[in-house]
């Protein structure tokens, strides 16, 4: 597992035939060094960003980080990027917002709300009183979550129905594996709230629509739309572009669909036994003649036959989590030449947009854009994708990621398997010379950091308490 | 309907030579009585009658439908065809003796809304489920259905498993197409089956006026004017079942409507690069051929219809005359076996490993071009066509032209002969031929690797497969051709993107001539063809990143040490009953 296929060249035998192609030469990976989109291009960079920064909760295995941007006259504005906890939950979200609560002054310019699962919002529905004290001037969402567009709701409302029925299943089925795989369902709905009825993700959700001390005024975004930032953040010098969730609205019907095929909501038909036939067609092997076991006897078909039934739950439920996922705001700031680029969960499906444009390994769509190399060639700071797990950051996409930005994730080990995924780590880091924060490596008031996880790099800061965050300090 | 099948001596199962009916329900843990088709009170009714509540009727269907569709293969391919008898995995269980000759059907083996080929198990599994009760489509609320009982659901299985047993390696999901391309071919094979049956298109062309690719049916009665909608039954216009695969399978699974509708929607060239998911994908191929067979039935019947014009007939509000549609019907199902062989054929002209739709469209239009040099009613134009309005584009093709896309032909005496082939006859080889075939080709691969394009320093050349074929061309002439895979497989680290390593193939398929006599001399094997697929750092990256972003490339077993490097290659495997499941 040692990473030694870094080293080796691509060698795009293509983009030498095919002049047409040029775009193709800069995807090659540049040897370390020498990479062309260094900070140095951008013009704005040597600018000071002092007061610019990232701060990142330590929840367990779920996100909430708060950026920073600051004014002129020495006051700053904050964003708001995700708070939930889901597995591992370390029971620290509640002094977690407290503390930002008194940091901000309980005002925040913007929230980000990049995905509708538990462990990116559940801290809304747990900390509501704090936030219902919160002024709150903007909400940004996936274009999915908008109230008004019928067709999202439908989707959003199905895929809620689905999670319900399937964790139920599991919950009977028992066992390791179904326990894991209804944490992940669970993840879509919240699970059931203890009274009141509803999901505790339904709650957390009309607290981020109507549970503050004003009237927040809300977005719904796609990929490619122009997103508009409250005018203090502007006036301070931000700017945002949406790069995800890559939604065609055309194509909703047609997702829809695959959503019907995928997670046919029809559960009912299948688990429960019928009995097709009267007792009088039963029989055994008697019943046979010696060559219909001339391939595999009696005890290896019936072995066969039963071990061949697919887990046809197990794929729902992670085909669910997936299109889940897939749901993610990415949005990317940029502040006097510093560009953060804020992934949520994105898995595959959405990266692909965005990279490649296309469907991967279609003609025309197995090497990075030009718009992807030049945004990722030229970040200082990446938020990396669902808890560092293996299909949220695509391979291309560290590749191209420019050489000494600097990253924080947010996890928690023992929550699901491989996650996070160390030699994805272990790539970014050497993306990122080091500069790769991971949340358990600061302590929270009963718990430890994660001795696995290894010490904090030297770029990052814990408060003086030691506990809670840590943050990242532009300069 | 009817099925026809060849005769054979048949044990209670059906247990024939290339099937075993054997009816284990996994559900309920039980087996059922076998048909006797020998039994003479069956013999003299020409087999049960259908009847949903026998599951003996269930095992003749079965039996029935996939022996058909097997017989197509082998009469388009005009060989014989063998199961897949190989090893899914090195780590996989030994593959029995005679699993080759012989392949499994389940009619009941689950309780499942899912149908599926499992290499496994070395069979077909079918389910039968409750439909659903809110939602039942044209089901009753309820209704146990049996997706045995489907004529497209079984011909689709036994497609996969045909595909399979000709192309072991295209169950490795090497890029997007591959899984793709299984679910095409087999419901291209569905439904040219479907269509070549005469019965199922006279009604659609009666209710459509001869227009088969209508996606809807003329209701029976017309609805007056003035009337708000349709008062009874006769009244509602239907989705013209042609069109749409299974639908009862569809329906029940709450899917409203046609579960595969292959066309109804305007070509467009974005679909191939948003579309990712299976079945989806596969349906731009499908599209794709439809397209080309639905313009070659317009082409070969626009006399048809001008003459019943000329006759002062009017289409758009008379019935369509019993002739004519008779005739339009022997038209569409003669098209339908041209396309059914042409699809079937394009197989031998795959290459070996890590298909793409792109190769398809080569493959077809080659091995039509192989047999048929005539074509006059512009076949492959029409092919050529309908893929190019899909954004279909063949990998390395300059232009879309019949010259660039088809595969290259091996000059004369540009590779040295393949001496000491030995052909057979048309019922097949012996063991010693084989044995001797086996030994000829290796030593061939061995020693003219390089020509071939591979490297030989990856690693050993394996002879995968080797088929004698015998066609008669459109003269009367027997062409003697042999397609022969050569496979050679490196072991590749993923590096940091996965778990250990994993299978990168590199192939060429064979094409081999054996001329007819010349001087009194049987002059000696020539190849005539190489279809590959060789290494390259930009393919093998290409699968690396493919096997990542399709979250394989991940082993919890190597991560922990259970097993080792190469140690996990069953997650490299389609997984049919995934691809299938409703869910």
């Amino acid at each position: 597992m040692a990473p030694k296929k870094k080293s080796t060249p691509k060698v795009r035998n293509k983009t030498a035939k095919a002049p047409a192609r040029k775009a193709g030469k800069a995807a090659k990976m540049p040897p370390r060094g020498t990479d062309t989109s260094s900070p140095s291009t951008d013009p704005s960079s040597n600018e000071s960003a002092r007061g610019l920064r990232v701060r990142m909760f330590r929840v367990g295995f779920g996100d909430f980080f708060l950026l920073t941007v600051p004014m002129a006259g020495g006051a700053s504005e904050h964003v708001l990027i995700d708070c939930g906890v889901h597995a591992q939950d370390l029971g620290s979200i509640r002094d977690a917002v407290q503390q930002m609560a008194n940091d901000c002054g309980s005002k925040l310019a913007l929230v980000i709300m990049t995905h509708r699962h538990a462990d990116h919002i559940s801290g809304f529905a747990s900390c509501s009183d704090i936030f219902s004290g919160f002024t709150v001037e903007r909400v940004w969402m996936p274009w999915f979550e908008d109230p008004k567009n019928d067709k999202a709701m439908a989707f959003q409302a199905s895929l809620t129905a689905i999670a319900d029925n399937l964790s139920a299943k599991f919950a009977a089925r028992g066992g390791s594996d179904s326990s894991m795989l209804k944490d992940m369902v669970d993840n879509i709905t919240g699970g059931m709230a203890a009274a009141g009825g509803g999901s505790k993700n339904q709650k957390a959700l009309d607290v981020l629509h109507r549970g503050f001390k004003n009237e927040a005024d809300y977005d719904y975004y796609k990929a490619g739309d122009q997103p508009i930032l409250p005018k203090s953040l502007t006036d301070a010098g931000l700017s945002a572009q949406i790069l995800g969730p890559p939604i065609d609205p055309k194509l909703i019907s047609q997702m829809t669909k695959v959503n019907q095929q995928y997670l046919s909501d029809e559960i009912e038909t299948d688990d429960e036994v019928v009995r097709p036939f009267p007792k009088a067609f039963c029989t055994d092997k008697n019943g046979y003649p010696s060559d219909a076991f001339r391939i595999y006897d009696d005890q290896t078909i019936i072995h066969l036959i039963d071990g061949a039934q697919p887990d046809v739950l197990a794929a729902r439920a992670k085909a669910a989590d997936n299109t889940l996922n897939n749901q993610s705001l990415v949005v990317l700031f940029s502040f006097r030449g510093r560009h953060l680029l804020f992934a949520g969960d994105a898995q595959w499906g959405n990266w692909e947009n965005f990279l490649y444009g296309g469907a991967y390994g279609t003609p025309g769509h197995t090497e990075l854009t030009k718009n992807a190399q030049s945004i990722l060639g030229k970040i200082d700071f990446y938020k990396v994708g669902h808890h560092g797990s293996a299909n949220a950051t695509p391979k291309d996409a560290v590749a191209a990621m420019r050489l000494g930005c600097v990253g924080m994730c947010s996890t928690q080990i023992h929550a699901y398997n491989q996650v996070p995924r160390e030699p994805l780590l272990d790539a970014l880091r050497g993306r990122m010379e080091g500069q790769l924060a991971r949340s358990d490596q600061v302590a929270t008031q009963g718990t430890k950091a994660e001795k696995t996880a290894g010490e904090l790099p030297d770029q990052f800061k814990v408060p003086a308490t030691g506990e809670l965050f840590i943050d990242y300090e532009f300069n | 309907m009817t099925a026809s099948v060849r005769y054979e001596a048949v044990q209670p199962g059906p247990i024939g030579e290339r099937f075993a009916v054997i009816d284990y329900d996994g559900a309920n843990k039980t087996f059922y009585q076998p048909v006797d088709l020998n039994d003479p009170r069956l013999l003299i009714r020409g087999g049960l009658a259908p009847s949903e509540a026998d599951p003996r009727f269930h095992q003749q269907m079965v039996y029935a439908v996939a022996s058909e569709t097997l017989q197509r293969f082998e009469f388009a391919l005009g060989r014989r065809i063998h199961w897949r008898g190989t090893k899914r995995s090195a780590s996989a269980d030994p593959v029995p003796r005679g699993a080759s000759r012989c392949l499994n059907l389940f009619p009941h083996a689950m309780c499942q809304a899912n149908a599926f080929y499992s290499p496994d198990a070395h069979g077909i599994l079918f389910g039968y489920f409750r439909a659903s009760r809110s939602n039942p489509g044209s089901n009753l609320p309820g209704q146990t259905v049996f997706t045995c009982l489907s004529h497209d659901i079984i011909a689709h299985e036994t497609t996969h498993a045909i595909v399979d047993g000709i192309r072991s390696f295209f169950t490795e999901p090497t890029n997007i197409d591959v899984p793709a391309f299984h679910e095409a071919f087999a419901d291209l094979a569905a439904l040219f089956s479907h269509f070549s049956h005469k019965e199922f298109l006279l009604d659609t062309l009666e209710k459509t006026g001869g227009r088969l690719f209508d996606s809807h049916l003329k209701p029976e009665l017309a609805i007056s004017a003035g009337s708000t909608g349709a008062g009874i039954q006769a009244q509602i216009g239907k989705a013209n079942p042609l069109v749409a695969l299974a639908t009862q399978f569809g329906e029940a699974v709450g899917l409203r409507g046609a579960l595969r509708s292959a066309l109804g929607t305007p070509p467009n060239s974005n679909d191939i690069n948003v579309k990712t998911e299976p079945h989806d994908r596969g349906s731009i191929l499908v599209a794709a051929v439809f397209d080309a067979y639905f313009t070659i039935y317009i082409r070969r019947t626009a006399d048809l219809f001008r003459i019943h014009r000329a006759g002062g007939g009017n289409l758009d509000h008379d019935d369509l005359p019993a002739p004519l549609a008779e005739r339009l019907a022997a038209e569409a199902s003669h098209t339908a076996e041209q396309f059914f062989v042409i699809c079937a054929r394009a197989l031998d002209y795959c290459p070996p490993v890590d298909i793409t739709f792109g190769d398809f469209l080569r493959a077809v239009l080659t091995a039509d071009l192989d047999l048929h040099p005539n074509d006059p009613d512009g076949v492959r134009d029409a092919l050529m066509q309908a893929f190019r309005l899909r954004g279909v584009i063949a990998d390395g093709a300059s232009s879309f032209s019949e010259e660039s896309l088809f595969w290259p032909k091996v000059r004369r005496d540009a590779l040295p002969t393949v001496d000491g082939l030995q052909f057979g006859d048309p019922n097949g080889l012996t063991k010693s031929e084989k044995d001797n075939n086996g030994d000829v080709l290796r030593a061939y691969a061995q020693k003219y690797g390089d020509l071939l394009g591979f490297d030989k320093n990856l690693g050993k050349i394996q002879a995968l497969s080797f088929h004698p074929m015998f066609h008669m061309g459109e003269d009367g002439r027997l062409f003697v051709d042999m397609v022969a895979e050569l496979v050679q497989t490196v072991r590749t680290p993923f590096g940091d993107a996965g778990s250990g390593t994993f299978p990168m193939r590199n192939g060429v398929t064979l094409l081999i001539s054996q001329d007819p006599p010349q001087a009194d001399k049987r002059p000696p094997p020539r190849i005539r063809f190489v279809i590959a697929k060789l290494h390259s750092a930009e393919r093998e990256d290409r699968v690396r990143t493919y096997y990542a972003s399709s979250g394989r490339a991940i082993s919890s077993k190597i991560e922990s040490g259970e097993v080792g490097e190469a140690g996990d290659d069953a997650r490299f495997q389609l997984d049919f009953g995934l691809l299938h499941a409703g869910a």
